[in-house]
């Protein structure tokens, strides 16, 4: 059914004995013993999530300043990365097919175009939530429409625009597990692994270390939030 | 990757995927007829059958506990958090494990789609309700309104965007994830996309033009159920 | 009193005209008038009366259709607006302090802006943090936690951070409740007396025109101004109906607010010590303006009224009958005086300066015979030197 590089090691640098044999469900005598597999493929799959995500940050965040500017855009700009959005990524690999071909960068491309509507959407939300009476008090100081985007909206929107940013890492994550199928790498290859996708024991420890990479992106990107907004921390005085 | 030469040759393999959308052709195994409008359309029944009742035992699950639970402003971190955990679920791993852990078979590939399911709906469902204005909610109390009256007629009604927003993000996480069911046994349009030497690059290209159809759809139908069920004063709201 | 000095400029309005694009009406309809340098010059009016729109042609948030406003001597619409703004102070309503920097770099925004040093902005922070009566660690503080009194004190010193020539406020205490209200503009009267800033001073509230108006420019709607005059002009002689419906059926009451009870001509009450013949004191009182004695120390402080009792026998007594209360502050206002004598139900009042020594007697017919005369236009004062509280 499937038609993928075939591994012809699987089968014969099995140990952990009868584990593997019966194929049960989680053998850490093999797992001991082969983790180095795992590395390439969690490597292609760091590369492919932080190419796919800075690539769509950079695109979103480019067109949500732009509409920021020109209102009348952020319909039609939502609109059409809702489209990308809804494309399901296997398909969006495919339609890329005569374009790119087969590989990383089709994988990547498909996942910016996953990523854009949700950094654009919190990227505009935050800026529109930046309250009327600061963006006020700025105009009449003095500060232009760069200096008031740049150094007074941008920042109040900031923590919207990471939890946007965390969102889509982590769905982001646990989408390029499906890069295998565009030969693009990643914790894919080790879930489909040959002509074998029943080998329990790999799956578990493939879809584990993807699990945990979301988890890490997640918390990394939640403390350079805080970090970043430290006036969120401070409580009211009484 | 990018060859000069691709681009004018897509055309032509845009067009051989629309020839193998509507008229059958020898399969490049040589086993038989593939293709053709009946096997497409067979095909995505299928994956509309098993997103359908994946999205339906989502919701049935999803949406009384996400109701309780923001009526009752209590658990908001297990609504939350369940929306986080849910993200990070690799889609392929559960299906992968589910055919070999449980078994192939349509209740449990159902199963396994709900799991993807259940995380959106319950999150927005919960963050729909609570965050309906209290004082609506103390007034429709003090009139005298049940309960389980006050989130039929007052909380609802105000929450529809936010929780179609759930739906909707769950049918497109379910529909994708179907596309990859015939890993599990269970044929559906992603079988075009994933034998290649079965139907060849016309019918890989074919089906995900399909099921990017079919995506697009669905999520067209549900924008529109939303539209219909938000009520007017809450759509003159909307800025 | 109106020096011109290097850090205040006048402002002139230029048969000034706002007219919105497809509305039938105009907002503000050629209005003219000049505000010396260092005075404060409070727009007042109904809603609707373009008063904020005023103000805000001066540093062009709203452009001006028609005419022109001068700042010391060179036109508004000169160059950019927003090199303007940096040289005009702006306090508006809702603060809008930087939720995201602290009191020390929202004090500093508009240095940074214009490229000072560090240092420069830290110090010129730190100068203006004391002058407006924060403790030096309020400025590692955010906005979040202050309470909108020091917010509103903040907004105040971000404005002056550059030393403008000219302020615009914009009902800045309106958010502020009536107590911490009436704070706030003691304090800015107590600034502004030290610094002298061109101040233009939007409002809706008369009374808060009058207390902190040297001049007020009462506007009609339509951006029409019906007058502008000093407080006391204004109270004394209103232009029209308008004006005379918009100061207030109390205006003359309002006039006392602008008075010291040492400024008025007080009686003097025939004094007696402890000890003295009571006979030259029954003579004294016969004939004097307040009939009835008062005992005092040898520092002329008075410890009470002496009754006719007290004065039958051959000594004054050294505890009298009545107690000398209530006793009026010769620094308050007129106002608070008449209140403290209708109050008590007395008729007289003893009034001591600040170390408790009598200057005089006040009486209602003093407050009374002052209204109904022309005293007060003589002794006129700035509104930063005028009694507040």
């Amino acid at each position: 059914m499937i038609e993928a590089a075939v591994n012809e090691n699987f089968f014969t640098d099995r140990s952990g004995g009868g584990c593997i044999q019966d194929n049960r469900l989680f053998c850490p005598g093999w797992v001991a013993d082969n983790y180095d597999r795992y590395v390439d493929p969690t490597l292609q799959h760091l590369v492919l999530v932080g190419s796919a995500v800075a690539a769509g940050f950079l695109i979103a965040f480019a067109l949500a300043i732009f509409a920021h500017r020109h209102r009348w855009l952020q319909t039609p700009f939502l609109a059409g990365t809702g489209v990308l959005y809804t494309i399901p990524s296997i398909s969006f690999f495919f339609l890329l097919l005569p374009i790119t071909g087969r590989g990383a960068l089709t994988a990547i491309i498909a996942l910016t175009a996953f990523n854009l509507q949700i950094i654009f959407r919190n990227v505009t939300n935050g800026l529109r939530n930046v309250p009327s009476n600061v963006t006020e008090a700025a105009t009449g100081i003095g500060m232009t429409p760069a200096q008031i985007l740049w150094r007074v909206e941008l920042p109040l929107a900031l923590p919207e625009i990471i939890a946007g940013l965390r969102i889509a890492t982590v769905s982001t994550v646990a989408l390029a597990t499906l890069a295998v199928f565009a030969n693009g790498g990643g914790l894919g290859t080790e879930i489909v692994t040959g002509s074998n996708i029943t080998f329990k024991t790999g799956i578990i420890v493939a879809g584990s270390i993807a699990v945990i990479m979301a988890i890490l992106f997640d918390a990394v990107l939640l403390l350079i939030g805080k970090l970043l907004a430290p006036w969120k921390r401070k409580q009211a005085l009484a | 990757m990018i060859s000069l030469t691709l681009p004018t040759a897509s055309f032509g393999l845009f067009g051989d995927a629309f020839h193998f959308v509507f008229s059958g052709r020898e399969a490049e195994t040589g086993g038989g007829t593939v293709g053709g409008t009946s096997q497409g359309l067979g095909l995505a029944a299928k994956q509309l059958e098993v997103t359908l009742l994946a999205l339906g035992v989502a919701i049935l699950l999803a949406m009384p506990v996400g109701l309780w639970l923001g009526h009752r402003q209590k658990g908001e971190f297990l609504a939350v958090s369940a929306g986080n955990a849910g993200r990070a679920i690799p889609e392929l791993a559960l299906i992968a494990l589910m055919a070999a852990a449980i078994g192939v078979g349509l209740v449990n590939l159902v199963v396994a789609l709900a799991i993807l399911g259940i995380p959106p709906i319950l999150t927005n469902t919960y963050v729909g309700i609570s965050q309906v204005d209290r004082a609506s909610v103390e007034a429709a109390r003090g009139m005298g309104m049940t309960e389980a009256a006050i989130v039929r007629k007052v909380e609802l009604p105000l929450a529809v965007p936010t929780i179609m927003g759930g739906v909707r993000t769950a049918a497109i996480n379910i529909i994708a994830t179907a596309t990859i069911a015939p890993l599990a046994g269970i044929l559906t349009l992603g079988d075009f996309i994933i034998a290649r030497n079965v139907y060849g690059d016309a019918g890989v290209l074919a089906g995900a033009v399909l099921v990017a159809l079919m995506a697009l759809a669905l999520e067209g139908t549900l924008a529109g159920i939303q539209w219909a069920m938000t009520s007017k004063g809450l759509k003159l709201n909307r800025s | 009193m109106t020096a011109e000095s290097v850090s205040a400029s006048p402002v002139r309005f230029d048969s000034v005209t706002k007219r919105y694009r497809g509305a039938d009406s105009v907002a503000v309809e050629e209005l003219s008038f000049e505000v010396p340098a260092g005075e404060i010059c409070v727009l007042v009016g109904p809603s609707g009366c373009g008063k904020t729109t005023a103000l805000r042609m001066v540093n062009r948030t709203v452009e001006m259709t028609s005419g022109d406003i001068q700042i010391g001597g060179r036109s508004v619409k000169e160059g950019d607006p927003a090199r303007l703004r940096r040289e005009i102070g702006y306090v508006i309503q809702q603060i809008g302090l930087f939720p995201h920097r602290t009191i020390s770099q929202n004090i500093g925004t508009v240095p940074a802006l214009l490229g000072w040093e560090k240092e420069k902005i830290a110090a010129r922070s730190a100068e203006l943090l004391k002058l407006i009566g924060l403790d030096p660690e309020y400025g590692d503080r955010y906005p979040a936690q202050l309470s909108g009194g020091q917010q509103q004190r903040v907004g105040v010193a971000r404005a002056l951070a550059v030393d403008p020539p000219v302020m615009l406020m914009d009902e800045p205490f309106g958010a502020i409740d009536p107590i911490n209200r009436s704070r706030l503009q003691n304090e800015f009267l107590r600034l502004q007396a030290e610094l002298k800033k061109t101040v233009l001073f939007v409002t809706h509230d008369v009374d808060e025109a009058i207390k902190m108006g040297d001049r007020v420019a009462v506007l009609k709607k339509g951006g029409h101004l019906a007058q502008y005059a000093t407080p006391t002009e204004l109270l004394m002689e209103p232009a029209d109906d308008f004006v005379e419906d918009f100061v207030g059926a109390d205006r003359a009451l309002k006039r006392l607010a602008l008075m010291r009870v040492r400024d008025v001509d007080l009686w003097t009450a025939p004094l007696a010590q402890a000890g003295d013949p009571a006979e030259a004191v029954r003579t004294a009182v016969a004939a004097a303006e307040v009939p009835h004695a008062l005992l005092v120390d040898g520092e002329n402080r008075p410890l009470g009224w002496l009754s006719n009792r007290d004065l039958a026998g051959e000594q004054v007594p050294a505890i009298p009958d009545s107690a000398a209360d209530p006793l009026i502050d010769a620094d308050s206002v007129l106002r608070d005086g008449l209140a403290t004598l209708l109050q008590s139900g007395s008729l007289y009042a003893p009034v001591i300066d600040a170390r408790g020594r009598l200057s005089g007697v006040l009486s209602v017919e003093i407050v009374s015979d002052f209204l109904a005369s022309d005293e007060a236009s003589e002794s006129e004062l700035t509104a930063a030197e005028r009694p507040h509280d």
